[in-house]
């Protein structure tokens, strides 16, 4: 129909400004970390060195490695303090809750979901971080002082832990809603064929767990991608300071808030901001990879069960 | 069955009920913080909390949060005016020709939005609209929530449209209308309330974000709106910046703000709620 095909020609200017806009986003990230590969190359990525120096170009060096380091150490943390209860609200939902408290559940995580990040952000900094340090780092430093990642005595509540804990909380609604679109799709007769043998709801749910495997693997990995990208939270309790965190409780920076903290200063230097462009490629790349990767499990798993 | 299996079993159910709560507690922890925090701050200041200006550090009052709740409201009323035409149309695009190329290559596209890291569309923004226009302003903020708040509104709209059944398709493609006017004299009447949550998300989104305005509007907390080309203020912005301060009267006011932000959430988020069941 001649109508149709100028509908479709109407609606395409709309299309196209969603194009343009990746397309410009992807050239702008390119070309302004451009500068910082031709001047210290691959470098960037392998040296923990951040030197900026005014009115001297050539002197600037800037080293991604420690912020990488300390958003994959975030990023892991809040992964393994998510996953136990984030797991428990799927199990809990889907096979012991009653409809009523169901629903009441779901409602739940997804305000938890959608709350604003800075809202976290804030009550972690000003009133959660300091029991966590008084009642958790510190008895986690004095009982297991030999492991290397508890073996300093936490002397800011503001440390890669704290920002791991908070990560693990706000990621933890997300996993959820990953992990329940996976136990759904479980077909019922696989639950009935396991209560029909006698088998108790633990054993029943072994069963599921152990058939859901990969998309547990992919709620993780999805999860670990939108951790690594989280800024605000991160940003007020981490505590901003440049090293690499060989243990938890010293404060560090994610490559997130590292830009968040030093863009605003860069204009003052040659480099600087080039180097923060090149830590978002490296954002980018890890979100691209995790999530497809993440995506492509899923799909797999959906079309074999 | 055995004592064996039967204690397993009921010990797996005490374990999965405590991690579960242990879950959802901080967001108890966190509402009831703030309400006390927050009730404290503006029961302290009273109304001109809502309406005053900033005072200045180490003073001992918290000061207002004026300017920057009327510029939070103008950013989400801009971001949700130029994002949601944009995800509608987009998820026309995607829907209702799933034939073509560009329409399942769009699709892809807004989804992968979700995937560029809230602060990086801030920086660019940052480079690509303050940078050239020589000024923080309400304009960029506005932009940058927008392509934040695009795949979500686009994800909702696209549901909604997906959902119509195919009996009224067929309906009102066999009285003859396009697909144009199918769309918009029929299917966005079967899907209106789909298309107002997608709104209420939008919104929603559009009240909490705060990386993207980290770099794009300036944090004006002491004038009032003076036009879309200037610097503008906005709550979550105000509560971050103000966390960061060392000065005890800027918490409180954080703390204050953050129940402000709290209850715009909340209500958004019970009127979302209202309309998405049926």
């Amino acid at each position: 129909m001649k109508e149709d095909r100028l509908f479709f020609l109407a609606l395409l200017p709309f299309g196209a400004i969603v194009v343009a806009v990746f397309i410009v986003f992807v050239s702008t990230l390119l070309y302004n970390s451009l500068p910082i590969f031709i001047h210290e190359g691959l470098m960037v990525y392998t040296s923990s060195t951040w030197r900026p120096v005014e009115n001297n170009p050539e002197a600037e060096v800037y080293g991604l490695l420690a912020p990488m380091i300390g958003t994959l150490e975030v990023s892991f943390l809040a992964i393994i303090i998510s996953l136990p209860p984030g797991l428990s609200l799927a199990i809990m939902i889907e096979e012991y809750l009653p409809t009523g408290l169901k629903s009441l559940m779901e409602t739940i995580i997804e305000v938890m979901a959608g709350l604003p990040t800075v809202l976290y952000g804030m009550w972690a900094s000003l009133f959660f971080a300091d029991y966590l340090k008084s009642d958790l780092m510190i008895p986690l430093h004095e009982i297991l002082w030999f492991i290397p990642i508890f073996g300093c005595m936490p002397e800011s509540p503001y440390t890669v832990f704290t920002a791991g804990v908070i990560l693990g909380i706000m990621i933890m609604p997300y996993m959820v809603g990953l992990i329940l679109d996976g136990i759904r799709q479980i077909p019922k007769k696989i639950r009935e064929a396991c209560y029909s043998l006698g088998m108790t709801k633990y054993e029943t749910v072994r069963i599921l767990l152990r058939l859901m495997r990969p998309v547990i693997i992919a709620s993780v990995l999805l999860s670990l991608g939108r951790a690594a990208g989280e800024t605000i939270a991160v940003s007020l309790t981490i505590g901003n300071t440049y090293n690499i965190p060989e243990c938890l409780f010293t404060p560090g920076y994610t490559i997130s808030s590292l830009i968040a903290d030093q863009f605003g200063n860069s204009g003052f230097y040659v480099y600087m901001a080039s180097a923060l462009y090149a830590g978002g490629l490296f954002l980018l790349l890890l979100g691209v990879i995790t999530s497809s990767t993440g995506l492509y499990l899923m799909r797999r798993w959906k079309t074999s069960v | 069955m055995s004592r064996h299996r039967y204690f397993k079993d009921k010990l797996f159910k005490i374990m999965v009920f405590v991690f579960a709560m242990a879950g959802v507690a901080p967001l108890f922890a966190i509402i009831s913080a703030i309400a006390v925090n927050g009730g404290k701050t503006i029961l302290s200041v009273g109304p001109g909390f809502f309406y005053g200006l900033p005072s200045s550090p180490l003073s001992s009052s918290p000061g207002g949060i004026g300017p920057a709740l009327v510029g939070s409201l103008i950013l989400m009323f801009l971001s949700t005016i130029i994002g949601y035409p944009l995800a509608f149309m987009t998820a026309v695009l995607a829907v209702e020709f799933p034939e073509s190329v560009f329409g399942r290559f769009i699709d892809v596209l807004v989804k992968s939005l979700l995937e560029i890291p809230t602060i990086l569309i801030g920086v660019l923004v940052y480079s690509l609209l303050v940078v050239p226009t020589g000024s923080f302003s309400a304009w960029a903020g506005a932009i940058a929530l927008a392509i934040v708040i695009l795949p979500y509104i686009y994800t909702h709209v696209e549901n909604s449209l997906r959902s119509i059944p195919a009996d009224i398709r067929l309906a009102s493609y066999s009285l003859g209308l396009s697909r144009a006017k199918s769309i918009f004299y029929v299917f966005t009447c079967e899907a209106k309330r789909g298309l107002l949550t997608a709104m209420l998300i939008g919104l929603a989104r559009a009240s909490g974000e705060t990386a993207p305005l980290l770099f794009t509007i300036g944090g004006n907390w002491f004038t009032y709106f003076q036009g879309l080309g200037k610097p503008i203020g906005a709550v979550p912005l105000l509560i971050y910046t103000y966390t960061l301060t060392p000065y005890t009267n800027y918490h409180e006011a954080a703390w204050g703000a953050s129940l402000v932000l709290l209850m715009v959430y909340l209500s958004l988020f019970a009127v979302f709620r209202r309309f998405s069941k049926p």
